[in-house]
């Protein structure tokens, strides 16, 4: 942490870290499901719920249909290059026993789905799952699980890639225990609080409270820079989301319940230098291998791939490398070109201009409207500010 | 300012006055041999660096603004910058002729919040390579701000 070897960050530094971090969140919203989409979803899925229920084939008398993944985490972010999010779906069938083969009970999922005049139309057969297809807005990926008798927690099995074996897994209870990661709130010093009740009025653009918690963006903002990181690579050795979230969950929860920050963006950067700290090394077959366990069930090592496929591990680490040095960066960068340029490289030049060009134009409406104005320690703001000076019209002239 | 033809230029001490009694603009300045001198720190918002600019002001004449700290050319780093005049290099910060500046009014009121806003968007303009600020240039075609923004748009598209 080297908190000795800081130089104190001066009030300058907290409103201008205050602002990044803002940036950020508006960042993180843009790549969002937006609240249409995310309704649209919920619908589409409760009528798959809906439809699977109503069959009568004995495999699927009691289907439960719920969202995992990053969509029911809130830690979903746009794919770059095409516009459908991927929703992920569990079709829960909690009245069968262990005894049935995977791909027997997919074929049954499979089946009922093809029974229906739309679904047949937009289905299409995965690995592991099946995927409805809703063009231009996301697609639902639909696996089935059945219960896990051997689990504590009420977990449950889902098949693998061969679709030759159950295993272990335990979205719901993931689902609680990020969520509770993310309730946590982290410790700020005196300073920031101080500050932030001195200027809590002020704020010099209109700023959305911050609902998702600081979890849920790093996670979209990391997922972000990895797609963007492995953009050109076709060796297809991307750290997975499920791994991100859950390091990023484990190091927020260790570092807010021991450090107390000096702003949010310390704990976006303290965050994401904890996350390797969370990669067990247990000996398998006499070599040292890797474990980033699932903690909600036994027997779920979401590092299984880096255990078989040796490019991996220095996959992830190379990113996080990569990563932790980008949001330092961030953090510390002085200048609005640097910002863009920083923001650009790591998150895609789409999303990096929209949420800037939202900025500029909440500058330039401001200034056609007469809302304009430069306040003391602040700048330029479109906020309501005691002994601020309006900025009058004005036509920029000169040479080319 | 119409209908208010009492109104009369405002001298250097007046303006110096101002200066220093507007609690958003820092900085010191003197009136010396019929010139006004002030520098003064800006920094556009929090996320932009923190500049130095001297303002300098002769009745008769507009207000000139250079950018003292840091370097608006090695910022630029070779890219001809937008809305400016050379020799020595100053901000264009207002048309002239179209009454944007008067004599009659306040430099802690205009050039003062003008070169924040010309400093917000330069630096928007270092990394987009578009100024966003609209403005004229000699030689334009008096054509509205508005048809020109489009116009650029779809070249950009």
């Amino acid at each position: 942490m080297n908190q000795m070897l800081r130089q104190p960050l001066t009030d300058n530094d907290i409103r201008r870290r205050k602002q990044i971090f803002s940036i950020l969140d508006e960042l993180g919203e843009d790549l969002d499901l937006t609240e249409t989409q995310f309704d649209r979803a919920r619908q589409s899925y409760s009528a798959v719920g809906d439809w699977l229920s109503g069959s009568t084939d004995p495999l699927l008398v009691s289907v439960l249909v719920y969202l995992h993944g990053s969509s029911a985490l809130g830690t979903a972010v746009k794919p770059i290059g095409r516009r459908e999010f991927d929703v992920d779906l569990i079709c829960f069938c909690a009245g069968i026993a262990s005894g049935i083969s995977p791909a027997v009970l997919k074929a049954a999922v499979g089946n009922r789905l093809k029974e229906h005049a739309t679904y047949v139309r937009i289905l299409e057969e995965k690995k592991r799952c099946w995927r409805l297809n809703y063009a231009g807005d996301f697609h639902l990926d639909l696996s089935p699980t059945i219960a896990n008798p051997l689990c504590i927690n009420r977990g449950e099995l889902v098949p693998d890639r061969a679709l030759k074996e159950w295993h272990p897994t335990n979205p719901r209870a993931y689902k609680i225990l990020f969520d509770d990661r993310a309730a946590l709130r982290p410790t700020f010093t005196g300073k920031i609080i101080a500050m932030q009740r001195d200027e809590g009025t002020v704020e010099p653009f209109p700023v959305r409270e911050a609902v998702k918690g600081i979890l849920r963006r790093i996670v979209q903002l990391l997922k972000r820079h990895r797609d963007v990181f492995y953009e050109n690579n076709t060796e297809d050795v991307a750290p997975i989301s499920i791994i991100i979230t859950t390091l990023a969950m484990r190091a927020y929860a260790y570092c807010v319940r021991r450090h107390v920050f000096e702003d949010e963006m310390d704990v976006v950067v303290e965050t994401i230098r904890m996350m390797p700290h969370f990669i067990g090394r247990p000996t398998l077959d006499g070599r040292r291998g890797y474990a980033i366990l699932n903690e909600t069930t036994d027997g779920e090592n979401f590092a299984d791939n880096w255990n078989k496929d040796e490019r991996r591990a220095p996959a992830f680490y190379a990113w996080h490398a990569r990563a932790l040095s980008d949001f330092e960066a961030l953090r510390d960068a002085v200048g609005q070109d640097r910002l863009s340029l920083n923001m650009e490289h790591s998150f895609g030049p789409g999303v990096t201009g929209r949420v800037l060009g939202n900025r500029i134009n909440t500058v330039s409406e401001g200034r056609k409207s007469g809302l304009l104005s430069v306040a003391p320690l602040i700048g330029l703001t479109t906020s309501k500010v005691t002994a601020s000076t309006a900025v009058p019209v004005n036509t920029f002239f000169g040479d080319r | 300012m119409k209908g208010r033809g009492q109104q009369h230029d405002l001298t250097l001490s007046q303006q110096l006055l101002f200066l220093k009694a507007n609690p958003t603009v820092g900085g010191v300045g003197t009136v010396r041999a019929n010139r006004l001198t002030w520098q003064v720190p800006i920094q556009p918002t929090a996320l932009a660096r923190p500049y130095l600019a001297t303002v300098t002001y002769q009745p008769g004449q507009s207000p000139d603004v250079q950018i003292d700290d840091p370097d608006l050319e090695i910022l630029a780093d070779g890219r001809p910058l937008p809305h400016v005049y050379r020799d020595p290099l100053r901000l264009c910060l207002h048309l002239p002729g179209a009454r944007e500046w008067t004599a009659r009014k306040r430099i802690d009121q205009t050039v003062i919040p003008w070169t924040y806003l010309w400093l917000y968007y330069f630096e928007d303009w270092l990394w987009s390579d578009d100024w966003k600020g609209d403005g004229q240039h000699p030689g334009d075609e008096p054509e509205p701000i508005r048809n020109r923004a489009r116009r650029r748009a779809v070249a950009r598209s």
